[in-house]
């Protein structure tokens, strides 16, 4: 079985840090800012978020707060696809380089 | 376990008895009480058949590890989808709008948190409990011991606020008094945990997380067949027959001032990814795939659920207050938490409310029994193991532990349920969402992803969260004011968890670096091979065969 510190030396695990990092910050960050930007507009401009769209009755707000719903399940989606995608096939060269000692 | 078999009859026995009594006192719905029967001999046979599979103490805490993603995934949403955001949030739909889709929203979007950032390191880190990954690196005595005070303190104010609800909830639908319920729903938890340990857990919130699913989907489906699915129609009557009229489409009362409404979202959001009873549950599936998976259908399942708990509270709004009979002296019945309740009889009658009753009263009991099994947990594998057991892992021994604190851990449960009886418990879920925010999560999160981590920064910096949090809600309106009766506040928020979780992490990063023992080094050290496990799963705790 190989040493933590000879699988931190192959390629592959370069590149899954790396491909991890360019999903995980960017991901987490746009859900953070989706939702402080309601909780925001909440706080400072709730009566934008009252204004209705259209002739309508349906607010502003009630758009927003059910798109930030969506896109939280969205966001999960888009993980998935790319870890299966990416980041499963360089664990899977890590662990068979390593020795199968998963 | 042999002896469990006919402990559950006769108890299951007692509980027909003690309704069967309160039937003849009280207009009761016979639909409910099959169905809730149903339910508890149906989750006592899956006790019973998970006893028989519960031999070590992997089957005991993480189910063997054998649960598929997809079920965790619902697992993790039944858990989260409790009697108090089913019933609460349709509650706060129906008084005041736009309001309880705030909440909804905090709710969901710590999902994405916990997914990218912490689901696939947690299962290739830990074992049983989330102290594993806290203290992988780190010394186990003192990070054990925090890990396992965040989690109780969590574990008992979610356990308070559940049982009071329950007890409540209960008296209303089936007409039994406050205490026997309480005691009721204390006994069957108490009885899932102890012999069927996460298996029945698992399986018990499997069927509520379907059953609740099934009769919320139906509910808003009668709803919007109402408005030929136009949520614009919807909204429209609902501005006309509420008595806020057009404000209920705009934030009203329930966030005030920004750092409220800060505050509540820091809460809510990492709240989430350190509420013990979920981080479990990443523990039951085989490795960090079906990890991610579970969080991918959980977050679904969630955002899904509280879409129709949004719809079921405008038809309240709609159905409800046109119609005299639900109310007493201009209020609803029960409260502004039954219009859900209220709403099954308007749409389908005597069937729908037993139905939902009883959906309610499972989602209560699976919603306990999962927090109940996360304070067991911390009780006998962080405290009891490291503290007692030491270098002795015996697994019988821990096991043993771990019924035995489920059984104290029931019956303080049942007591403080009882002694909160006529408090306002409300706050109570608000402050374990605010105490995981600020205790548990940075612990977590840092300890997976900040090479200068200390042991000592990490106690430090844990502490002060925990204690910050709580001593700022008792200072604060919801418990100084409400409770306790004072006339003023002596901290002004609400919600404290921006100033708790800064503490927590300013704290854990100042005594993290002036930290310039041997140890620390040492424990800086070790990152990297920790950090390997972690992205890669190699030499991860596996699922047991058998």
């Amino acid at each position: 079985m190989s040493t933590p510190d000879s699988i931190r030396q192959l390629p592959e695990y370069a590149a899954l840090t790396r491909a991890r990092k360019k999903i995980m910050w960017p991901l987490s960050l746009a859900t953070i800012a989706a939702y402080f930007a309601l909780i925001l507009t909440i706080a400072f401009y709730p009566s934008t978020l009252g204004e209705p769209i259209g002739d309508g009755v349906t607010s502003i707000g009630m758009v927003l707060g059910l798109s930030v719903i969506v896109f939280c399940m969205v966001i999960t989606g888009i993980y998935v696809y790319y870890a299966n995608r990416v980041l499963e096939p360089l664990t899977q060269a890590i662990v068979k380089k390593a020795g199968g000692a998963a | 376990m042999r002896y469990n078999a006919p402990i559950a009859l006769i108890l299951s026995a007692m509980a027909t008895c003690a309704w069967a009594q309160a039937a003849g006192s009280n207009s009761i719905n016979v639909t409910a009480i099959i169905m809730f029967l149903a339910f508890v001999a149906v989750t006592l046979g899956i006790t019973y058949w998970a006893a028989r599979r519960t031999k070590t103490a992997s089957d005991f805490y993480a189910a063997g590890g054998g649960i598929t993603g997809f079920q965790n995934g619902l697992a993790i949403a039944g858990d989260y989808m409790s009697a108090a955001s089913f019933l609460g949030i349709a509650g706060l739909v129906y008084t005041s709008g736009f309001d309880g889709l705030i909440y909804a929203i905090g709710f969901l979007v710590g999902w994405p948190i916990v997914l990218v950032l912490i689901a696939e390191p947690l299962r290739n880190l830990g074992k049983y409990t989330f102290a594993d990954v806290a203290s992988f690196r780190l010394q186990q005595k003192p990070i054990r011991i925090l890990a396992a005070s965040g989690s109780l303190v969590t574990v008992i104010f979610y356990l308070i606020a559940q049982m009071v609800g329950a007890g409540k909830l209960i008296e209303l639908l089936f007409g039994l008094p406050y205490e026997v319920a309480v005691v009721i729903v204390g006994v069957l938890m108490t009885l899932y945990v102890t012999f069927g340990g996460m298996i029945a857990t698992t399986w018990v919130q499997l069927i509520k997380a379907i059953l609740l699913l099934s009769g919320a989907t139906l509910m808003a489906v009668l709803v919007m067949v109402q408005f030929g699915f136009s949520f614009e129609n919807m909204f429209a009557e609902a501005v006309k027959v509420h008595a806020k009229g057009d404000a209920i489409m705009a934030p009203g009362t329930l966030v005030s001032d920004p750092i409220s409404a800060i505050s509540l979202g820091i809460a809510l959001m990492f709240g989430t990814a350190g509420l013990p009873h979920i981080l479990m549950r990443f523990f039951t599936v085989k490795d960090a795939v079906q990890a991610r998976r579970s969080v991918f259908y959980a977050t679904g399942f969630i955002g899904y659920f509280y879409i129709l708990t949004f719809i079921i509270g405008f038809g309240a709004i709609i159905l409800l207050l046109k119609n005299p009979a639900y109310f007493t002296d201009g209020a609803l019945i029960g409260g502004a938490n039954m219009a859900a309740i209220h709403l099954s009889q308007a749409l389908g009658g005597d069937i729908l409310l037993g139905f939902i009753s009883a959906v309610a009263f499972a989602t209560i009991l699976a919603v306990v029994s999962g927090l109940t099994l996360a304070g067991s947990s911390a009780i006998s594998h962080d405290l009891y193991a490291t503290l007692v057991l030491k270098g002795d892992r015996d697994e019988k021994k821990e096991i043993r532990a771990s019924r035995i604190a489920t059984v104290c851990l029931g019956v303080i449960a049942v007591l403080l349920g009882i002694v909160f009886e006529k408090q306002n418990v409300a706050f109570m879920v608000g402050l374990a969402f605010c105490v995981a925010a600020s205790a548990n999560f940075p612990i977590l999160l840092l300890s997976m992803y900040w090479r200068k981590l200390t042991t000592r920064g990490a106690v430090m910096g844990g502490g002060l969260g925990l204690l910050t949090a709580v001593i700022l809600v008792v200072l604060g309106p919801t418990v100084w004011v409400d409770a306790f009766g004072f006339a003023e506040a002596i901290f002004p928020y609400k919600y404290p968890a921006i100033f708790s979780v800064s503490i927590a992490f300013i704290g854990i990063w100042f005594f993290s670096i002036t930290d310039k023992s041997a140890t620390a080094a040492n424990e800086q050290a070790a990152f990297d091979a920790q950090f390997v496990r972690s992205q890669t799963g190699i030499g991860a705790a596996e699922a047991s065969q058998h």
